[in-house]
């Protein structure tokens, strides 16, 4: 069983990659989709809904 | 047949890392060769019997819930906005507003998918920030590693799930894995074993073990049946769940555009004796899809989806509740669009 300083430790990287994740998950869909896509759209086309 | 491949086969079963140990193998496997040729015969045995893979615990249902609308039902109105982007890699990106519901507030979704042959990364987010993560890593035909996850600014409201799925020659393996938490392993995690027993019959059974505090632990066993009739144009489903809940389902194929399902719930705990049956037909028709729908507990429902061009969809739902003297009703439209030339995305150019 790890110790409390170690436990504290886990919880704190946990909850640092839940932020992460949180607010870069659909930023990284979004840059991986655009610089793989074949051919590149327009950036405006990705963000706005009448473009 | 697999008298050529048999050795092989022993050696990798056996011996992680034969090139190794190679000194002291032949002994080491004369020892246990009578283990390994009883294992031989009977996956020699288990071969000859040419059974068929039962599909995913998780779609055991699946054929049910597509031709039943309870997952396809809205009220209000609601409005999708797709952006194809590119074919390959496939990425898209999906606005979606939802509008005058009776049982869910007014609100907007944004959603990207990025698919490539072994990837899969889904992502939306909704106008109060919340996120849904999904993300599939194919590592090959059968072995499939699964990640999803709702991030939610509320505290408790979030959620992560780990999933790994193998599906063999005649039988599918699941674990996954909900909250685990790496400092006391509390968390929920469930396993299932499903396996053909004949060509149309599949048995099986999923575990739940829950773990809310280290000292607080259940288990619970629930079993699975599944019979498809060789022709595969229908299939009988049962579920047996250890609090007393059975739930049974019949689906059927009658044409090549009409699919009907039958699914039955008869809950028998202590404290509560209920059944619900609901039956339920879908017509795909050439520009439009129809589901009727009809359950006990009085309720009649609707829904069409009707494409006026490829690229847009008009659905119109409703929802009579005779017992309670209810009525919802729901309209939505449905638009694709495209950055890409029809040649960009793979069409013979009309002519």
């Amino acid at each position: 069983m790890p110790s409390d300083e170690t436990k504290e430790r886990i919880v704190k990287v946990v909850e640092l990659g839940r932020t992460l994740v949180h607010y870069g998950w659909i930023p990284m869909i979004i840059y991986i989709g655009y610089t793989r896509s074949t051919p590149q759209p327009m950036f405006i086309k990705l963000i706005s809904p009448l473009a | 047949m697999a008298s050529s491949v048999f050795p092989s086969e022993k050696l990798g079963l056996n011996d992680p890392s034969p090139s190794l140990s190679q000194p002291h193998k032949t002994s080491y496997l004369s020892a246990i060769s009578p283990l390994t040729g009883l294992f031989g015969r009977f996956s020699e045995w288990r071969n000859s019997l040419d059974l068929p893979n039962p599909g995913t615990v998780e779609n055991l249902q699946k054929e049910v819930k597509l031709t039943h609308l309870t997952n396809f039902m809205f009220d209000g109105a609601r409005a999708d906005l797709t952006k194809g982007l590119s074919v390959n890699p496939a990425f898209q990106i999906s606005h979606s507003f939802t509008l005058g519901s009776q049982v869910a507030t007014p609100s907007y979704n944004f959603g990207a998918v990025y698919a490539t042959s072994n990837l899969l990364l889904q992502g939306s987010v909704d106008h109060e920030g919340n996120v849904n993560a999904r993300m599939n890593q194919g590592w090959s035909e059968t072995c499939i590693t699964k990640m999803q996850a709702q991030l939610s600014h509320q505290a408790g409201h979030s959620m992560l799930q780990l999933e790994q799925d193998y599906q063999g020659r005649d039988y599918s393996l699941n674990a996954k894995a909900v909250n685990p938490s790496p400092t006391d392993l509390t968390g929920i995690y469930i396993g299932s074993y499903f396996q053909s027993v004949t060509k149309n019959l599949a048995l099986g059974f999923e575990t739940l073990h829950q773990r809310q505090t280290p000292e607080m632990t259940e288990l619970a066993t629930s079993y699975l049946a599944k019979y498809t009739s060789t022709d595969r144009n229908w299939i009988a489903t049962a579920q047996l769940q250890p609090s007393g809940i059975l739930q049974t389902t019949y689906w059927q194929k009658l044409s090549e555009k009409v699919d009907v399902a039958a699914d039955l719930q008869v809950i028998a705990a202590p404290q509560r004796r209920d059944a619900i049956a609901t039956l339920g037909a879908k017509y795909d028709l050439r520009m439009a899809t129809f589901r009727a729908q009809l359950d006990s507990t009085g309720k009649v429902s609707a829904l069409l989806e009707q494409r006026f061009a490829p690229s847009f969809a008009f659905l119109v739902s409703g929802e009579i509740d005779h017992f309670k003297n209810a009525a919802k009703v729901g309209v939505g439209v449905m638009i694709e669009s495209s950055t890409l030339t029809p040649e960009e995305m793979g069409m013979p150019p009309q002519i």
